[in-house]
């Protein structure tokens, strides 16, 4: 962690730096914010229109209200505009079941284009991606934010040091319109320290799940889980992803990482793809000393791993705390997801590439891979991945949820059993209550994929 | 909508740790409908597929879940609590809920409970609810639970939710920045 930073002899974690500083008070675990005001907010298509249509319910007559009153000069975009708190801060994400797969679907996207185009909204395309992944990928999420959306894996975006919270669709409706959540309680922080190497064939996901089989669905309840350590601190930002999407399933309200330079170098790109964020991210890696976690912060509770002595991870039925070493495991499958805001950017479309090159994907698997955004599928497509995949013999989709969310592509019948790099293997979450579903990591996936059963990766790889 | 602080009603459902919310309400439906009335008929439906049949044939009282650990863990999906609210369920009673799903709760002014722990409740038992003094009651075995809540999540829960103290701050937010 960041010390020598912070003139502070109290130390505090990042969370309660960040909350401090979004409240403008000082703030500790506990404290209850009446109003916190937040730096940006997301929406996907699964809430986002009846978020729209609750707004118009509940608020439109106040509107009228105080515009009728006092601005009949204001024509009527700029009116319209000033509805959201601050249009600039908020994104639309058509993301879950796109291409569409329903005209109720269909409708809430056209629903969610119209208010956008109304109130001066950003709204990406069918395609463009899976929210987590795109507000990181786009610089629209920075260090040092709060960060609410309508999805419990908002906690992703703590991978670049922001604070990501999930929320409903009515206390999303409440934020669109005054840039606000209330009666917020500062949560508390447990301390994650991953020291040492990963072994070969072993990643984040295998980490994170491990954790999950030591915490249990319900073991982080209501904290944040901070994450740090050497395995943390070397571990690529995709990594870093996919460790903050799952602190969910153990009950965390978020996951996050401290900012260091591996996030620096993250953001620089970012820059130098979008020139207009340029002065905006260059502000940002200046605050970002100041924002970590000081070393004598105090923690709830702490939990170390020596990642060094892991092995390849899988979740079983239906739990996804339900955690064994791969080798342990025998079990057929015949389906493999890989993809979804856990595990579908571009590492981990590469760990999966380099077991199946040049293999042949087991018969009676359907293997469905699915690139986190548009620019994982382009990066992947012009460096050969999708190529490596294609002739392994799986299913190409443009980006979207998938599987995971258990709509489209690839609904599982009675007696399937799914190995998927995703995060949730509840009872029914990707079709029939029936069907069985294991968590794993792309590489583990892939050398499912390709015998047909649940196999520990590792051989599949150069020692 | 300003909510009852004192209640009665017979537990329909019991259930264990971790219930989810794709349990509730299964992800394919979410987007099927804007309003909220729609998810009752699917609540439980892949999980407790009688939860609705059992809601419907107490209709001529109130409904109480309860639950042990965790319930509501998993996806932020609101509709997972308008599929119990809307069977005419009056609350849940559980050891422990994840925020996310706890803050829909009150949001929506309904009372999901906190209390130490439920293995003596049981399908059929009758429960008064007294969310002024913050007790529940089982009229069978005369046990008292105690309930623990904030001030002001009770505040929030009796006035039905937010809606009317984020309107009025809305209307000062406009009148003041015009
Ligand atoms: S990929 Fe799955 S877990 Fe991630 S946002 Fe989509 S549905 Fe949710």
């Amino acid at each position: 962690m960041n010390s020598g930073y912070s003139n502070n002899n109290d130390g505090r974690t990042i969370v309660e730096k960040i909350v401090s500083r979004a409240c403008g008070r000082k703030v500790s675990p506990g404290d209850v914010v009446d109003a916190l005001p937040i730096d940006k907010l997301y929406f996907n298509e699964v809430i986002a229109p009846p978020a729209i249509s609750n707004f118009q319910d509940d608020f439109n007559q106040v509107f009228e209200e105080a515009f009728g009153n006092i601005e009949q000069g204001l024509v009527q975009k700029k009116k319209n505009q000033k509805r959201v708190f601050d249009p600039s801060r908020v994104r639309f994400i058509p993301d879950h079941t796109v291409p569409s797969c329903s005209v109720m679907v269909s409708k809430g996207i056209s629903l969610m284009k119209d208010f956008a185009k109304e109130h001066g909204i950003m709204m990406y395309k069918e395609g463009d991606g899976i929210e987590h992944t795109l507000v990181t990928e786009e610089g629209f999420v920075l260090p040092g934010e709060v960060v609410v959306a309508t999805d419990s894996h908002t906690d992703t975006v703590g991978a670049v040091g922001a604070l990501g919270f999930g929320v409903g669709t009515t206390e999303a409706e409440y934020a669109l319109a005054l840039g606000e959540i209330y009666d917020f309680v500062v949560p508390e922080t447990f301390l994650f320290r991953a020291d040492g190497t990963f072994k070969n064939g072993c990643c984040a996901k295998d980490l994170i799940l491990y954790i999950l089989g030591k915490m249990t669905e319900s073991g982080c309840s209501r904290k944040v889980a901070e994450y740090t350590g050497d395995a943390i601190k070397k571990m690529d930002m995709d990594g870093r992803f996919t460790i903050c999407n799952m602190s969910v399933e153990m009950g965390a309200r978020s996951g996050i990482v401290n900012p260091d330079r591996v996030t620096e170098d993250f953001l620089k790109e970012v820059a130098m793809r979008h020139p207009e964020l340029f002065s905006e991210i260059q502000d940002t890696l200046t605050k970002i000393p100041k924002i970590s976690s000081d070393e004598n912060a105090s923690y709830v509770d702490e939990l170390r791993i020596d990642v060094s002595e892991l092995t390849p991870q899988i979740a079983l039925p239906h739990s996804p705390a339900n955690v064994k070493p791969a080798s342990e495991v025998n079990d057929e499958v015949n389906v493999v997801f890989i993809g979804s805001c856990t595990n579908g950017r571009y590492n981990d479309l590469l760990q999966a590439a380099r077991i199946l090159k040049g293999k042949r994907i087991h018969p009676d698997v359907n293997t469905i891979v699915i690139p986190a955004s548009r620019a994982v599928y382009n990066q992947a497509m012009s460096s050969g991945l999708l190529q490596i995949f294609a002739e392994a013999g799986a299913n190409i989709e443009s980006s979207n949820c998938g599987p995971c969310f258990g709509k489209h592509m690839g609904v599982l019948s009675s007696g399937d059993r799914c190995v998927s790099t995703s995060n949730r293997n509840y009872r029914g979450r990707m079709g029939s209550p029936d069907a069985k579903i294991y968590l794993a990591s792309p590489a583990t996936a892939a050398a499912c994929a390709i015998e047909g059963k649940v196999t520990d990766p590792t051989k599949y790889l150069p020692s | 909508m300003a909510e009852r602080a004192l209640f009665q009603g017979k537990i329909v459902a019991k259930f264990g740790d971790d219930i989810n919310t794709d349990y509730i309400i299964p992800a394919y439906l979410l987007q099927e409908a804007w309003g909220k009335k729609y998810f009752a008929e699917h609540a439980f439906e892949r999980y407790d597929p009688s939860f609705v049949s059992r809601c419907r044939a107490n209709a001529l009282k109130d409904s109480i879940v309860v639950a042990g650990k965790n319930f509501g863990c998993g996806s932020s999906r609101e509709q997972a609590v308008y599929a119990i609210q809307y069977n005419d369920v009056s609350a849940v009673v559980a050891e422990s809920f994840p925020d996310i799903f706890y803050r829909n709760c009150i949001s929506n002014g309904f009372p999901a409970l906190r209390v130490e722990s439920t293995k003596d409740l049981e399908i059929g038992d009758s429960l008064l609810i007294d969310l002024q003094s913050l007790s529940v009651k089982n009229e069978r075995s005369n046990a008292e639970l105690r309930i623990y809540m904030t001030f002001e999540e009770r505040a929030t829960l009796l006035s039905g939710g937010r809606l009317g103290k984020v309107k009025e701050r809305l209307r000062e937010r406009l009148l003041a920045t015009s």
